[in-house]
């Protein structure tokens, strides 16, 4: 059994001891915390301590939270779930190395995890995304999930995750280990062979510009989109100047998207990976992106944030969900949602969120957070980093 | 078989594509800014509707049951919750640290209030918000020191001295950075705030009055219930006494009986005097607070004059009555009457309540600029819970004790209601079987030491 429980309160204590009056009485094996940023971790770990002892805790902190009583992002919310059986809970193992290199971290845990995983084991990764502020710079999940897969191989897993952030300011982000509040790390829960794990991925984002070729690029900083600077390129699209302090803005209006598969195809918003932009960089006419992954010569396109489109794809993605588990045992609902798609960001008239929490059937325990990253199987293949999206996992018993 | 593509039309279609390239780019860079549009119209509704979430879970708050200063930290929730700001505090003037002295009294952020030194601002804004345009000069040094975060948005209400500060970290945070227009929104948040408050302080008053106007019903049916016992004890005792001494009485009288009665008769007429008095003294007190007649006198003199009329009662019981060593030059400006009945008050009732064979002690002495007059027993004393209801009219603690030491139970409360005439404070300490000291803390103007200028 998988319970779960969400509160909204500046007090640390009673955010924790309304989420335990929810989730019932019991002792868990493992607890999973997602953790507003306003709300003081020690104390939240210690609340949690005191009511459950020694049960470990992982998770770390979130930009916001969603659960079935409630959702937000101001801070002070606080989602927990708590793995009652050992059937269910998953076996926790970390690395604390994200600073000195992503992927060789990633690939040690990608190590590990292979030597206890089954074959297509379900893998929930959450790590904090925020490397540091002055200057900003993340911890790229790009670079966690390809050390990740290098160092799993050749054999299946479903691999799930978000990158943990204070708030929607990138201002910082920590990650509970199982025994404190720690910078740097990335954590790999590893479920037990019988649970397996339904997923959509839900878009949001729409291409309004022709193919460029990326021709010069550095890391996540890409220089040049079709010889031409980029940052320039943006510029002319949007009608304004992003220079100084606007840079900071880009991130709420454009993404840059390379298409899956055959790029001639019908527009289908999951052929997509987009990346966000961080900032731009008026001396250079660059403009950083969340990610590195992306390389000279990829083809992308600008895309443009719709949130109608957005709205849809929840509608959609929600009703995919519910009509893959119809008549099956849910055991625990996880949303993890780009904090972008917040309305206070993306300006979206309702919040996405809230589509989920009510469109979801209600037999599924449900929680959620909002995130740095997403990461879950793309089109069928290994999974990716995603930007500006929602991820709906839904965890069951495997059929035998 | 393939269709061959001629050399002009290859011109024409790459001239075509060229053509379709830039309809699309311009279309989706239309697309792009309507979007974003319509993105910011939607932000800028839901600021603009932070106000209106506010009032109605202000109104909300103001009808539960919470305190006054307990609003302040759900009323800073939800500013933080719409506004998505880093931190933010809510502040008041506190005229004690010196004029443009601020405190938090409510913080969210890095800092919590308890930790946020007082801040002073000389002229504070009724509006202010920085930008990474804005010099670090006043205000902006002060503000932004506050929260210690770089970006502020503040208002301050100057009739009720009443401030609202929030700060993010970084300039465009979540979408834009402070502009005026969000003067709207910061004042707003203010207003129901202070609004709240008011009304909430409003209602915590009403409700003490309306507490205090109970207890003073009460105190009032205890007081006539208490002086109809007193009344009529003594009354009984003249009434019975006059019958059996009247011409037509059947009793057989000696002149001894007659003697003794009559010197009953006139204790019981004096008793009696003595609660009319009190009564009458009270009255006065409460009616309109007595109009004084002060003067300087030596503290020395007075403290003698009303030990010597305790001493008269205190020696029948062997209760000895100590003046503590005083300063000489140490004078008062008070009413002879009025303050002699305060000391002698808390003297009759030390006396009163000390055990047989006891020491009673009265002196004043100075405490910085002032001077405190003490009067101390080692009698039975009363439990802390007692004292609020000793120093309230008509009050008896324990009513059986306080018959059996007789009196109405107005001493204290007259003697309290004297010393504030004179601006003074009265309190009391005591313990159960080990005693009471009772102070009186006379202001600065109204002492002096001779010849101290």
């Amino acid at each position: 059994m998988i319970a779960v429980g969400y509160a909204k309160h500046s007090d640390p204590v009673v955010a924790v001891r309304r989420c335990i009056a929810a989730m019932g009485s019991g002792t868990p094996q493992m607890l999973i915390a997602f953790c507003g940023g306003k709300l003081e971790p020690q104390a939240v770990l210690a609340e949690l301590r005191r009511a459950y002892g020694a049960t470990p805790v992982f998770g770390g902190s979130a930009a916001g939270a969603i659960g079935r009583d409630g959702f937000g992002y101001g801070g002070f919310e606080l989602g927990l779930i708590a793995f009652m059986t050992p059937s269910t809970t998953p076996t926790a193992l970390v690395t604390r190395n994200l600073l000195p290199d992503e992927r060789i971290a990633g690939q040690m845990l990608g190590t590990e995890v292979r030597r206890i995983a089954a074959d297509n084991a379900v893998v929930l990764m959450l790590f904090d995304s925020v490397a540091s502020t002055a200057p900003l710079r993340l911890h790229h999940a790009s670079s966690i999930v390809e050390g990740f897969h290098a160092g799993f191989g050749t054999g299946a897993v479903c691999l799930l995750g978000g990158g943990l952030l204070t708030d929607m300011n990138l201002t910082g982000g920590w990650v509970f280990d199982g025994e404190g509040v720690v910078k740097h790390a990335a954590v790999a829960l590893v479920f037990p062979p019988e649970i397996t794990a339904e997923t959509v991925i839900m878009h949001g984002c729409r291409p309004v510009s022709t193919f460029m070729e990326i021709t010069r690029i550095e890391g996540a900083d890409v220089y040049e989109l079709d010889g031409r600077p980029a940052l320039t390129v943006i510029e002319r699209m949007l009608g304004l100047p992003l220079g100084g302090s606007r840079g900071q803005e880009l991130s709420l209006v454009a993404t840059l998207g390379q298409k899956q598969g055959d790029p001639f195809a019908p527009y289908d918003e999951n052929a997509y990976v987009n990346r966000l932009i961080l900032r731009a960089e008026p001396d250079t006419g660059a403009v950083t992106l969340f990610e590195p992954d992306f390389a000279r010569g990829t083809q992308v396109q600008i895309m443009s944030r719709d949130n109608s489109l957005m709205l849809e794809s929840v509608r959609r993605g929600v009703a995919a969900m519910n009509a893959t588990i119809a008549g099956g045992e849910p055991l625990l609902g996880l949303y993890i949602d780009c904090a972008g798609r917040g309305s206070a960001r993306s300006g979206a008239p309702i919040e996405e969120a809230e589509l989920v929490v009510k469109g979801l059937g209600r037999a599924v325990p449900l929680l959620g957070f909002y995130s740095g990253v997403e990461i879950a199987p793309f089109a069928g293949g290994q999974s990716r980093p995603l930007d500006w999206t929602g991820v709906l996992t839904v965890l069951r018993r495997r059929r035998q | 078989m393939t269709a061959r593509v001629l050399p002009a039309n290859l011109g024409q279609l790459e001239r075509e594509l060229a053509y379709y390239r830039r309809e699309c780019n311009d279309l989706g860079a239309r697309l792009l800014r309507l979007q974003e549009e319509q993105s910011q119209a939607f932000r800028e509704a839901r600021r603009s509707r932070t106000v209106a979430k506010l009032i109605r879970e202000a109104y909300r708050l103001a009808d539960a049951d919470s305190t006054p200063e307990g609003i302040g930290m759900p009323m800073l929730e939800m500013i933080v919750e719409n506004t998505l700001c880093d931190g933010a505090a809510l502040l008041s003037l506190d005229p004690a640290l010196g004029p443009g002295y601020f405190r938090a009294t409510h913080a969210i952020g890095p800092l919590g209030a308890e930790s946020m030194p007082p801040v002073c601002i000389p002229s504070p804004p009724s509006f202010f918000f920085t930008t990474s345009r804005t010099l670090i000069e006043p205000p902006a040094y002060e503000l932004t020191g506050i929260l210690r975060l770089p970006y502020v948005l503040w208002a301050f209400d100057r009739s009720s001295g009443h401030a609202v500060i929030i700060g993010n970290q970084s300039e465009s945070n979540v979408s834009r950075p402070f502009e005026s227009g969000d003067q709207e929104l910061i004042e707003g948040a203010l207003s129901v705030y202070i609004d709240v408050l008011l009304r909430k302080r409003a209602e915590v008053e009403l409700r003490a009055a309306k507490a205090a106007a109970e207890r003073a019903s009460n105190a009032r049916s205890r007081f006539l219930a208490t002086l109809t016992h007193e009344l009529r004890t003594p009354l009984n005792a003249i009434i019975g006494y006059s019958e059996m001494m009247a011409p037509a009485s059947p009793y057989q009288l000696t002149l001894a009986n007659r003697q003794e009665y009559a010197e009953q008769i006139l204790g019981a007429g004096r008793h009696l005097l003595a609660l009319i008095d009190g009564i009458l003294d009270y009255s006065s007190i409460e009616s309109a607070l007595p109009s004084l007649n002060p003067e300087w006198l030596p503290a020395e003199r007075i403290l003698a004059e009303v030990a010597s009329m305790a001493a008269g009662a205190g020696h029948r019981r062997g209760v000895e009555v100590e003046i503590l060593p005083t300063e000489p030059q140490l004078e008062l400006f008070v009413d002879p009457l009025r303050f002699r009945q305060v000391l002698h008050n808390l003297l009759g009732n030390a006396v009163k309540f000390s055990r047989d064979g006891a020491t009673v002690r009265i002196g004043a002495e100075r405490s910085g600029d002032t001077v405190v007059l003490t009067v101390r027993d080692t009698g039975i004393g009363m439990r802390a819970e007692d004292i609020p209801r000793a120093l309230e009219p008509f009050q008896q603690i324990d009513s059986t004790l306080a018959r059996s030491f007789g009196g109405a139970g107005l001493g204290l409360p007259i003697a309290m209601g004297l010393a504030e005439a004179h601006g003074a404070t009265l309190a009391v300490d005591s313990v159960p079987d080990q005693g009471t000291t009772v102070t009186v803390s006379l202001p600065r103007e109204r002492v002096r030491f001779a010849g101290a200028g």
